[in-house]
Order: C-alpha cells, then sequence, then structure tokens
C-alpha cells in the first residue's frame, strides 16, 4: 500500500476507501466527513478498531456472541424489526461491517443501540436494546434459507427462555430478565474478565433495585443520590489523629495552678482539685492554648480536630479552604432563598440580650451573619472572657475567626431527595 | 458517673434556673435529660411580631459532643416560622446544628442564634426544595445531611 497514494479511512464506515473530494474528503460511502487519510503507518486508524476488537471486547462470551450476532451479510436486516431506521445492509466496506445512520436520523425510541467492530475482516456486532415498540417479528418469517441455521436473535432468545410470550414485544419485565440472566451468566464465567459484567456493571436489579447507571425505585435513587453526596462532602469535620491527640500539651492539676481558674469549655464546669474522676485532673491544652478536662476533649477530638471554642484546626478541615474561597456575604449560588440574594447589604442581628460580641472576635466577613457566632461566645460568659483573656493566635492559623464567624446554612441538600439537575449547588 | 450529657445538661439547667434566659427565650419543659422545650420568640422589629415558636431539642448521651437534634414543634398550638432555612416540618437548615456544631454551644447558644437567625430575614418564605424535603424527611433531623452555603440570611 505504501507504493501507492494513501487510501483514507472512513471512522463511520470502519472501513477504508477513496473519498470523494467535494471539496473536503467525504467517505464514498456514508458521505460522512470523519475520514482520515491514511499516511503514518505508526498512526493506523485501523489499529484502533483492532485494538478494539482484540482487547477491548476480545473476550465476548460465545454466548453472547451467538445472542447477539446479527444475521449474516445478505439477510434482510429488517428481520430485527423494531427500530428498523438504524440497521441498514452492509455496506461493501472491509469486513462487511455494519453501521448505523447519523444518530440524527435514527428514529425516536428506537433504543440504546451499539456496535462492536473486529476490525478489518472481522465482523461486527450490533446490539440493540430496549426501543419501541417491538424487537419481534411473526414466528413464520423466521430468516436463511435452506442451508443456513441462523443465530437467534434477541427475541428469539427471550422466547425461548421466558415460555410463550406476546409476540412482537419485549416489555420492561422481560427486558430487566433478560439483563439479569446475562448478568448470571457472566457471573458464573469464572475469572473472566467479561466485558459485560463491566458495562453492565453492579447490575443486580434485584433487591436493592439497580441495573449498571439505572435506577428502579425512588429508594434506590435515593441511595445514590446519599452516596454521590458523601463522597463530595468535603464539611465534614476531619477528626484527629492518635499521633496528633497523643502530641498534645497535657498537664496533671497542681495546686495554685492558674489553670484552677478556668473552665473548661466543653463540660463548662471550672477545674478543680476535687473531683470525682481522677481523669478530669488531667488537662489538655490545645495550641491555641484552650484548656480542656482530658476526658472532655478527646472524644470531641476523634470526632473533630478543632478546638471546640475558637475551631483551631488541629488537622487541615476541609471546609477551610471552602470557607475562606468564598466571596464574603455572597449568596451560596442560585438555589438561595430570596433574602440572601437581594444584594443589599445584610442586617446585623440584633445582639441578645445585650452581651456584646465576644472580645477577640473579628469582624465579621459576611456581615450580618457573621454576628451568629459571636453572639453565642459573647454570650456564653464567663467562656467569652477566657477566651479574650487569652487571646489564641488563631488569627495566624489557616482558620481565622473571619472564617468561623460565617455561619453557613442553606436550603439546599437534604440528601434523600435530590435531583441529579442541583448537583452543581454541591461543587462549592 | 452519670453521662457526660446528663452533667453537663444539669449544668446547663441550673444556669439557666440561676440566670434566667434571654429575652424572649422560655424553658417549656426540661423534664429530663433527653428532650427539652423552649419558647422562642423574636424580639424587636422583625418579620414574626407576636409570633411565638417552640424549639425541641433531643440529647443523646454523646451531648455535647454529638449535637443535639433541634427543631420548630410543629403541631396544634405552635408552627414552624416561615424562614428560608426552616422547613414546614420543623427542620432547621443550620450549619451550627450540623457540622459546625461545637460543644461549646449550648442549648441557650442554640436558641440565641436561631433568634438572630428569624430576627435577620427579610422575606419570609420557605425553602425552595421544603414540599420535596418534607415529604421524605427523617424524623430526625440530625438524620439529614444539609448542605450548608454561606449566606447572611
Amino acid at each position: 500500500m505504501s507504493s501507492r497514494e494513501p487510501m483514507w479511512y472512513c471512522h463511520e464506515c470502519n472501513a477504508e476507501m477513496r473519498p470523494l473530494m467535494m471539496p473536503d474528503p467525504h467517505c464514498a460511502s456514508c458521505q460522512g466527513t470523519f475520514v482520515e487519510k491514511m499516511e503514518n503507518p505508526a498512526d493506523d486508524p485501523r489499529e484502533f478498531s483492532h485494538g478494539l476488537g482484540d482487547e477491548g471486547f476480545g473476550g465476548i462470551p460465545d454466548y453472547l456472541e451467538q445472542m447477539f450476532s446479527m444475521p449474516p451479510p445478505g439477510v434482510n436486516p429488517s428481520m430485527f424489526g423494531g427500530p428498523r431506521g438504524p440497521t441498514r445492509s452492509p455496506t461493501g466496506g472491509l469486513g462487511g461491517s455494519t453501521r448505523s445512520r447519523s444518530p440524527g436520523s435514527t428514529p425516536p425510541g428506537s433504543g440504546f443501540r451499539f456496535e462492536m467492530h473486529r476490525g478489518p475482516g472481522g465482523g461486527s456486532s450490533t446490539f440493540i436494546i430496549g426501543g419501541a415498540p417491538t424487537l419481534g417479528r411473526t414466528p413464520g418469517t423466521r430468516p436463511g434459507g435452506p442451508g443456513v441455521d441462523p443465530v437467534p436473535n434477541m427475541s428469539d432468545y427471550i422466547r425461548r427462555n421466558e415460555g410463550p410470550t406476546r409476540d412482537g414485544e419485549i416489555q420492561g419485565q422481560l427486558m430487566m430478565q433478560f439483563l439479569q440472566m446475562l448478568r448470571a451468566a457472566s457471573g458464573n464465567r469464572a475469572g473472566g474478565e467479561d466485558p459485560f459484567a463491566a458495562l453492565f456493571g453492579g447490575m443486580a436489579g434485584g433487591p436493592d433495585g439497580r441495573m449498571g447507571d439505572y435506577v428502579f425505585s425512588q429508594e434506590a435513587l435515593d441511595r445514590i443520590v446519599t452516596q454521590l453526596m458523601e463522597a463530595g462532602n468535603t464539611h465534614r469535620p476531619v477528626p484527629a489523629t492518635e499521633e496528633v491527640i497523643a502530641k498534645l500539651d497535657t498537664d496533671v492539676l497542681q495546686e495554685k495552678s492558674p489553670l484552677l481558674e478556668k473552665d473548661c469549655a466543653v463540660c463548662k464546669e471550672q477545674f478543680s482539685l476535687q473531683t470525682e474522676d481522677p481523669d478530669e485532673q488531667i488537662v489538655v491544652t490545645l495550641p491555641c492554648h484552650h484548656p480542656f478536662h482530658q476526658p472532655c476533649i478527646i472524644p470531641w477530638l476523634k470526632s473533630s480536630g478543632t478546638c471546640p471554642v475558637c475551631r483551631f484546626a488541629l488537622v487541615p478541615q476541609p471546609d477551610q479552604q471552602a470557607s475562606g474561597s468564598q466571596p464574603p456575604g455572597g449568596s451560596g449560588g442560585p438555589s438561595q432563598g430570596g433574602s440572601g440574594t437581594s444584594g443589599s447589604p445584610p442586617r446585623s442581628p440584633p445582639p441578645p440580650s445585650g452581651s456584646g460580641p465576644a472580645p477577640g472576635a473579628g469582624s465579621s466577613s459576611g456581615g450580618g451573619g457573621g454576628g451568629f457566632l459571636s453572639n453565642i461566645f459573647g454570650h456564653l460568659n464567663p467562656l467569652g472572657g477566657h477566651g479574650s483573656s487569652h487571646s489564641p493566635p488563631s488569627t495566624n492559623n489557616s482558620r481565622g475567626p473571619s472564617n468561623r464567624n460565617s455561619t453557613r446554612r442553606s436550603t439546599r441538600g437534604p440528601s434523600g431527595d435530590d435531583v441529579p439537575g442541583s448537583w452543581h449547588d454541591f461543587l462549592d | 458517673m452519670a453521662s457526660i450529657s446528663a452533667r453537663r445538661l444539669r449544668k446547663e439547667l441550673s444556669e439557666i434556673h440561676v440566670e434566667g434566659c434571654p429575652v424572649g427565650i422560655n424553658l417549656l419543659s426540661a423534664d429530663n435529660f433527653e428532650q427539652w422545650l423552649l419558647s422562642l420568640e423574636v424580639m424587636g422589629e422583625s418579620q414574626y411580631p407576636g409570633e411565638v415558636f417552640a424549639l425541641k431539642f433531643r440529647f443523646d448521651p454523646n451531648y455535647p459532643i454529638s449535637s443535639p437534634a433541634v427543631q420548630f414543634v410543629v403541631d396544634g398550638k405552635y408552627t414552624s416560622p416561615v424562614h428560608p432555612h426552616v422547613y414546614s416540618n420543623g427542620h432547621i437548615c443550620a450549619s451550627i446544628l450540623g457540622n459546625e456544631w461545637s460543644p461549646v454551644l449550648s442549648v441557650i447558644g442554640i436558641c440565641v442564634t436561631l433568634q438572630s437567625m428569624l430576627a435577620s430575614c427579610k422575606k419570609k418564605e420557605r425553602p425552595q426544595d421544603n414540599d420535596r424535603y418534607v415529604l421524605h424527611a427523617p424524623d430526625n433531623p440530625k438524620k439529614t445531611r444539609f448542605h450548608y452555603d454561606v449566606d447572611t440570611v
């Protein structure tokens, strides 16, 4: 071939051909423009097809091959009935590959259709799954003359296995059984990498109502949405590791310790030498200088590696970036309730019962919303006082006061019943 | 030794009895350490003049390490405030009740926060997905994973 003018390759026909230059190259067979000149032997488009056939789908189990095989060339493809549009007679391309019309011309409701080509010289298989209204045909018209023993097509296959059905119809239930059967069969093939197992991966169709990418019950959909949300939930607190906890500053209370004047913010009790539990005389002081009873703080750190008082992060917390990157006072997106999107400056909530914001808490990045935590901290005397006397160095940390002051709320996202269309809302 | 929650709640209760509740907040019932009821009223100029709501707090034995389950009471007597973060079944979408919970917060602290939330509301409306959520909502709002956006409502 190298001695001749290079051939062209039509990716729609999967065949070599000489294009019609009009003036751009068009496939001589299908008039398509997805054609490629085969000039570089190192990048032969046929190799792709080869690869697909020999590696990608090389493991097509025989039974599937049988089940799905198109009738040999020459047999009227209309025997497939149903989605009559997509299938044409073989076009004389290399290997007699079957091809489909462009998707635009596929009649609506013709179902999901894909083809497998086994490269030049190989055959091809066309699968049509679903589709309206029928894959069937009348029994008398079984194709193939004398000497031809046609492989069963899908409707034959199902009819044989499921007993008599109404002719010419594959109902959803039947299709499901068929697909389940496929799965069962591929499951029996020990060890083999069955492409169909991957294709219909995880297809149980059974109690969990799932089949591949499809779900058949609200419950199953909820589960999937929940999984997705868990996967994408970047706001869940990250617990402190044992290693981090082990390195924390730990003291045993002694007479005249300055700690004795302070409270543990978790149990709100003052540190004391007179405690029933000797563990409560062990005080853990976090790097932000906030002290806690050891039995109070350890369980918390194992659920969230932050200081309960100032949210100093002992381990990187996922919402640091998230909250830090949010525009101050910005509304949370299209899902936001109207009151957040008005664009007018937010009104600060009135301070509760006359107690001001906690000293040391920075002014809010978010305007009105920022007042909430400072309100709380302000309210929680004497905690606020302790906080101020310590003026924790949290401003030097990645999670500064401006972060912690923004209270985040939303109307979004109850896990059970969201719809895919709103997933963009979770990407923040 | 009493559970952590009982000890801490006893402490909170005694502070409430000694110091009283902030203005607009009243303790309705605290007969045990599993469920408390408080009433909530927004003081001053607001979208909720004269409206009194009730908050139900449910505590598990790990309180305050784990957050309480907090919701507005919806029964014959009380209704859920119409607010962009409050569902008609009383569930509240507030980060401090979820992943921004801190054991420093307390029952009164939560009430104050929610009071502020209502006070700063500019437009009385339900969350966009209210109907859908309420239809499928779990009994315990803690089982809902809300998604929180930064906002200043």
